[in-house]
């Protein structure tokens, strides 16, 4: 068997043994599942409603009849119960009893409209939300009030009014094709931070291996039997496959989990999934102006903002970027690894290689905001952070030529690491003892092999 | 027949020479004393056989070709800083170790057994290394050490964390390997034992061979004439000194007067004669120096 193939076995088999493997391979689905989960169950046990008395004393006079401003004008919510009286001394005596657990008292005013005086007695302090549903259901209330006897408006006039069916419509200028912002944003987000994330999490750990290999000292006997290149690419290529099998574990587990739960829980799931893609259509309003009205066409929306994206070359860019990225920083990493030693202050070279995957993903909401300025380029051509950035440009349409330049000046940078971090790799393993400064990493380069 | 040999080794790290146009030659199937004090540029001339590191200048010979990769599987190598994955278990990680050098699993699993049942350790095989005893971890990498059946064996300080008990079984591994043609480089400052089992040295000192040969012949050549003689205590040898004999000095023991003599001209043969025609003789041995004392003498005199 060639050699690399079996350091590759070996550091592949005895990751994937470990038992912090297969903790992380069942929690990481844990936590991705409760992530989904867990605001659904704390919605289902929030429903402890706060009873909420209104004593309307404003009065209205019209047609002959009076009759209060307020009164059973406020609607219920999963929170807020309202119901009304009409005796601010009576009411109190039923906040003590502990019968409502909070009164809202409209203070009888001569202004017009009424809007000074209101008082919220309650024992507790009422939560945050409470406090702004009630706000802005008073002014709701004042509104429609306004609307209808100053303006005359009737109950499909207001409803119309209080949710207008407008509809946003994006189109690429050029092409004249719908742009689906939205869509692509979340798509560029989700590939540019698995990039971000895996780079880090198996970068650092190629780092921690070769650091392992040096201080327990059975490198020297390793580097008797192979090559010291051979043995860093086998090891950088067995935590790449040890990566993609958690990352492949993670995604088969959270589906099986998922799938679980729902034949468990049906009905909560069907009402939370509704729930759900009321706030993406929320979110995502693409709506075309002809279709505005109707609510179906708003999947479709979605479904065809899907259907826009070039997947072949989104998938192929992200394979490209991401194996690139990868195997960019662990060979620096790796490198550095090679640097540590038991007493050595690892920081001083940890940081150049950390600075720019921070600056990448510090510069995430600029480039998002606007995927073709001139943040968004240069980060997306300078080797360092294009595998992030680039990704989040790519499913918004990137010119050709750009592509070429990033992924060539990709290669070309990849190769020259893997040169310097062979140099520093071959040299800083065997040396043992002795604080490495800059200076002499410098003078390594000029050895012979 | 030589098996190996380095022709003007030079090699120069950032600050310093490690080696300095170092040339030795290593006999086929004898045990070759690479020695020196700490610093000297031993590792590196190991590194370098061992293509670890690549020397700046001069040429490396190996079973008479130029020195190249397919090399390593050929040569063993227990370097003196030992080490081991501690959480791998002692039997996959020999294996792993093995495969490196080019043994099929299979394989290397049959020697592996054999060895390991030969040093006691078989019982072992599955256990972490980190649970073993420093003993045992040492006895482990020995036999990953050999059991590619290399040609070339090379041991850095092979000795140092072995029990007595331990050492003596090394060294009797030690000279089994020779004796069934295995050619063993063996560096150390541990004089004693280059005087049991090497057959030749060098003797590198600030990075330059300042003394190579066979062992026999370098203490010849580092002898000073001088001679042990015993004789009973009723006697007093300076009464038998030929001219050109120096009286180094005498001890009178209970029943013999033991003294070391010197000849600084004149034959042996004269003085030992003079003895013997006027006293009892009781022993007569030309003082051969160690080699604690010549690597002592060599390297002081630098």
């Amino acid at each position: 068997m060639n050699k690399i193939a079996i350091i590759i076995r070996r550091e592949y088999l005895t990751r994937v043994k470990k038992k912090s493997f297969l903790v992380m391979t069942f929690l990481g689905p844990i936590l991705i599942a409760s992530l989904w989960i867990i605001p659904f169950f704390l919605a289902m046990n929030s429903e402890t409603k706060s009873n909420i008395l209104v004593v309307d004393e404003t009065l209205i006079e019209k047609d002959g009849i009076k009759s209060s401003l307020y009164t059973e004008k406020f609607k219920n919510t999963s929170e807020l119960n309202f119901e009304y009286g009409y005796d601010i001394t009576k009411a109190q005596d039923l906040l003590d009893q502990g019968k409502y657990d909070a009164v809202l008292e409209i203070v009888k005013t001569n202004d017009m409209p009424p809007i000074k005086g209101f008082l919220f007695y309650s024992k507790n302090e009422p939560s945050l939300s409470a406090q702004g549903e009630i706000r802005s259901q008073l002014s709701n209330i004042l509104k429609d009030h306004v609307l209808i006897y100053d303006y005359g408006m009737d109950e499909k006039d207001l409803e119309w009014f209080n949710n207008p069916k407008i509809g946003f419509y994006s189109k690429d200028i050029r092409s004249g094709k719908d742009s689906y912002k939205e869509i692509k944003t979340i798509l560029g987000t989700i590939s540019g931070f698995l990039i971000y994330m895996f780079i880090f999490l198996f970068g650092a750990q190629v780092m921690k291996s070769v650091s392992e290999e040096k201080t327990s000292r059975i490198v020297e006997v390793l580097v008797s039997s192979v090559k010291p290149i051979q043995l860093l690419m086998g090891k950088i290529v067995s935590i790449a496959l040890v990566g993609l099998t958690q990352f492949f574990l993670w995604i088969v587990l959270s589906f099986v989990l998922i799938a679980g739960l729902q034949s468990f829980y049906p009905q909560t799931f069907t009402e939370a999934q509704k729930e759900d893609i009321t706030i993406n259509e929320r979110v995502i309003s693409v709506d075309k102006i002809q279709e505005a009205s109707s609510s179906s066409s708003e999947v479709n929306q979605i479904v065809q903002g899907l259907f826009s994206i070039d997947y072949v070359l989104v998938i192929s860019m992200f394979l490209f970027y991401f194996m690139a990225g990868y195997f960019l920083y662990a060979s620096l990493f790796g490198a550095v690894g090679a640097l540590m030693d038991v007493d050595t202050d690892a920081q001083q070279f940890t940081l150049p290689v950390t600075v720019p995957l921070i600056l990448a993903i510090v510069c995430f909401p600029i480039v998002i905001q606007d995927p073709s300025g001139t943040v968004a380029f240069w980060l997306s051509i300078i080797p360092l952070t294009a595998p992030i950035i680039m990704m989040i440009r790519i499913p918004f349409g990137v010119p050709v030529w750009e592509i070429a330049l990033s992924m060539s000046l990709m290669i070309v940078f990849i190769g020259f690491c893997m040169w310097m971090a062979a140099k520093i790799y071959r040299t800083g393993i065997l040396m043992y003892g002795k604080n490495i400064t800059y200076k002499e990493i410098w003078k390594w380069f000029k050895y012979k092999n | 027949m030589i098996l190996f040999s380095a022709k003007d080794v030079s090699k120069t790290y950032t600050n310093h020479k490690a080696l300095d146009k170092v040339s030795i030659e290593v006999e086929k199937g004898s045990i070759f004393g690479l020695l020196g004090p700490n610093g000297a540029g031993k590792t590196t001339l190991i590194r370098i056989i061992n293509q670890i590191t690549a020397p700046d200048e001069g040429e490396i010979f190996f079973m008479g070709e130029k020195l190249k990769a397919e090399h390593v599987h050929s040569i063993g190598y227990l370097p003196e800083e030992r080490g081991l994955y501690k959480k791998m278990k002692v039997g996959e990680q020999a294996i792993y170790l093995a495969e490196l050098k080019g043994i099929k699993r299979a394989d290397a699993k049959k020697r592996l057994e054999f060895w390991f049942e030969k040093f006691d350790i078989l019982s072992w095989w599955n256990r972490k290394v980190e649970e073993l005893s420093k003993g045992m971890q040492q006895k482990v990498q020995f036999v990953t050490t050999i059991l590619h059946e290399p040609k070339l064996l090379i041991f850095d300080e092979p000795f140092s964390g072995f029990d007595p008990i331990n050492t003596n079984l090394l060294k009797h591994e030690i000279l089994e390997l020779k004796k069934k043609g295995a050619t063993i480089i063996f560096s150390t400052h541990n004089m004693e034992s280059v005087e049991e089992i090497c057959d030749s040295i060098a003797l590198i000192n600030k990075s330059r061979k300042i003394l190579d040969g066979k062992v026999v012949d370098i203490k010849q050549e580092f002898k000073k004439n001088q001679f042990e003689v015993v004789i009973p205590s009723e006697r007093d040898i300076r009464h038998y000194l030929t001219d050109g004999v120096k009286l180094i000095n005498s001890i009178n023991n209970p029943h013999t007067q033991v003294s070391t003599l010197e000849i600084e001209k004149g034959r042996n043969a004269d003085l030992l004669s003079n003895i013997l025609l006027n006293t009892d003789l009781i022993s007569y041995r030309e003082i051969l120096p160690s080699m604690n004392e010549i690597f002592i003498e060599t390297v002081s005199n630098e």
